[in-house]
């Protein structure tokens, strides 16, 4: 990739160096648990803040350490970030380190007063939760009128210069909606359009029925592939999160970011992505469960953890052989390596196999077959938890037709 | 020195069924059979001669101007 196009790249965008150089690239950091909404899929099972989060001081003093290893772009989430006292004086910490600076929100709250704040303590842009229209995302959030409060933050955002950006999950709620909500997300200003596959973990664990199953990757990929080349049309640039994929004839379009020869190269947790949770604990992707904590900054310095964690350095030790059932054999084994690690993890209970994929749903599809996700084991109920889920493999069923012909 | 990250096994761009196929010595696509090299030589054709097409376009709009 030459400069000039390198240059245009969002700067969470990780390169080879970067890979090579282990730089966490892109870190995202919930500051709170404290939440403000009430979402029916809450991987972390957000609401009340931690027991024992960091204090101002051991925040300041985080920001430093990431900043020493090279980090270029600080997410802020939560919980509800600004729902922490001291959000605004983190903010101006990482840009005062020369990092970028973004804060993700349910937009519940984020008030003409807060946005303001934020902008003045050099925030670069917000990304606002949208999941689906109207009653869909009301449903998902738990608040009536939630999804009209997300879209007035959206525009608040706008009008204040800041890069506005729109997150969406994907699921059984919001996949028929998703064409109708970009117009919307256009209309309303965003530019970037983050787009993630419902994980079945904390509270979207106890909700399989929103879940989608591995068999709808078939709707949800010439979807996406569609939107992607529409979006970037319309001045909306879509971005899939390492759990959307994988390969088959859409992986250059949905993927492609000023280069279609771009595709998922297996999950970058711990390589050039960094996930800190409120009290500190450290992991190689915000998402994953406590099994694949590093460590903790109150007792081990940020390098430390980074660099020796041999927890943090899973991705590195994976194998093709740690891989099974579909995935083992996988013609993409060797790049995907199952594809996004807790995808799997919280539906299997171990990673490796990654049902929820493209590739895998074509193969099943040209045998006739397809895959069907029966839940088998409840979540306990603790933050980034998740159950237990067995695959069914079963004939496709007869397609209906649409018209029925009447001979009379 | 801290260890190096994974790297990524590198993946070819089929240019007929725009399909990632491995790059390991075979010359044609594993799903739909295109030769890759031909078809990537056929799309770097095709490429600059949209680029020729949209200079001399730029060209002539200017040459109006």
């Amino acid at each position: 990739m030459d400069a000039r196009r390198a240059d245009a790249l969002p700067v969470r965008y990780a390169g080879l160096d970067d890979i090579v150089n282990r730089v966490p690239v892109s870190v995202v950091w919930e500051i709170t648990l404290a939440c403000d909404l009430a979402c029916s899929f809450c991987g972390s099972r957000a609401g009340h803040r931690r027991r024992d989060e960091l204090s101002t001081a051991e925040a300041l003093d985080l920001v430093d350490q990431i900043a020493e290893l090279g980090a270029r772009d600080v997410g802020l989430i939560g919980g509800e970030a600004y729902l922490r006292k001291d959000w605004l004086d983190i903010i101006a910490a990482i840009r005062a380190a020369g990092m970028r600076c973004d804060l993700q929100s349910g937009g519940r709250n984020l008030s003409e007063e807060r946005v303001a704040a934020a902008a003045a303590a050099g925030l670069c842009g917000v990304g606002i939760s949208l999941d689906g229209l109207g009653a869909t995302h009301d449903k998902l959030r738990g608040l009536p009128g939630s999804y009209e409060l997300a879209l007035a933050a959206l525009r608040r955002v706008r009008a204040h210069g800041l890069s506005a950006a729109v997150n969406s999950q994907i699921n059984a709620c919001t996949l028929p909606q998703l064409r109708e909500l970009m117009d919307v997300i256009i209309e309303a200003g965003a530019t970037n359009w983050q787009l993630a596959i419902t994980t079945a973990m904390g509270n979207a664990a106890d909700h399989p029925e929103i879940l989608l199953q591995p068999w709808q990757m078939l709707e949800v990929m010439p979807l996406l592939a569609e939107l992607a080349v529409e979006g970037r049309e319309r001045g909306l640039f879509l971005q899939p999160a390492s759990n959307v994929g994988y390969y088959g004839p859409y992986e250059s379009v949905i993927r492609n970011v000023l280069d279609p020869e771009i595709y998922f190269h297996g999950c970058n947790a711990g390589d050039t992505v960094m996930g800190i949770e409120a009290d500190g604990t450290i992991k190689s992707c915000p998402g994953l469960g406590s099994a694949y904590a590093g460590g903790n900054v109150r007792e081990t310095r940020l390098r430390e953890i980074w660099e020796k964690s041999e927890v943090i350095a899973f991705n590195r030790r994976r194998t093709v052989d740690d891989l099974w059932g579909f995935c083992r054999t996988c013609y993409y084994a060797e790049t995907c390596m199952a594809g996004c690690t807790w995808t799997s993890h919280a539906l299997m209970g171990r990673a490796g196999n990654n049902p929820m994929c493209h590739h895998r749903a074509l193969e099943m599809d040209r045998q006739g077959l397809r895959e069907r996700l029966v839940k088998v084991k409840d979540a306990p109920g603790r933050s980034f938890d998740h159950g237990e889920f067995e695959i069914v493999v079963e004939p496709v069923p007869a397609r209906v037709p649409d018209r029925i012909a009447v001979h009379g | 020195m801290a260890e190096s990250g994974r790297i990524p096994v590198p993946l070819r761009l089929c240019r007929g069924c725009r399909r990632f196929v491995r790059v390991d010595g075979r010359e044609d696509c594993a799903f739909c059979g295109t030769d890759l090299d031909a078809a990537e030589a056929e799309h770097e054709a095709n490429v600059a001669e949209m680029r020729r097409a949209a200079q001399a376009l730029r060209a002539a709009l200017a040459g109006r101007g």
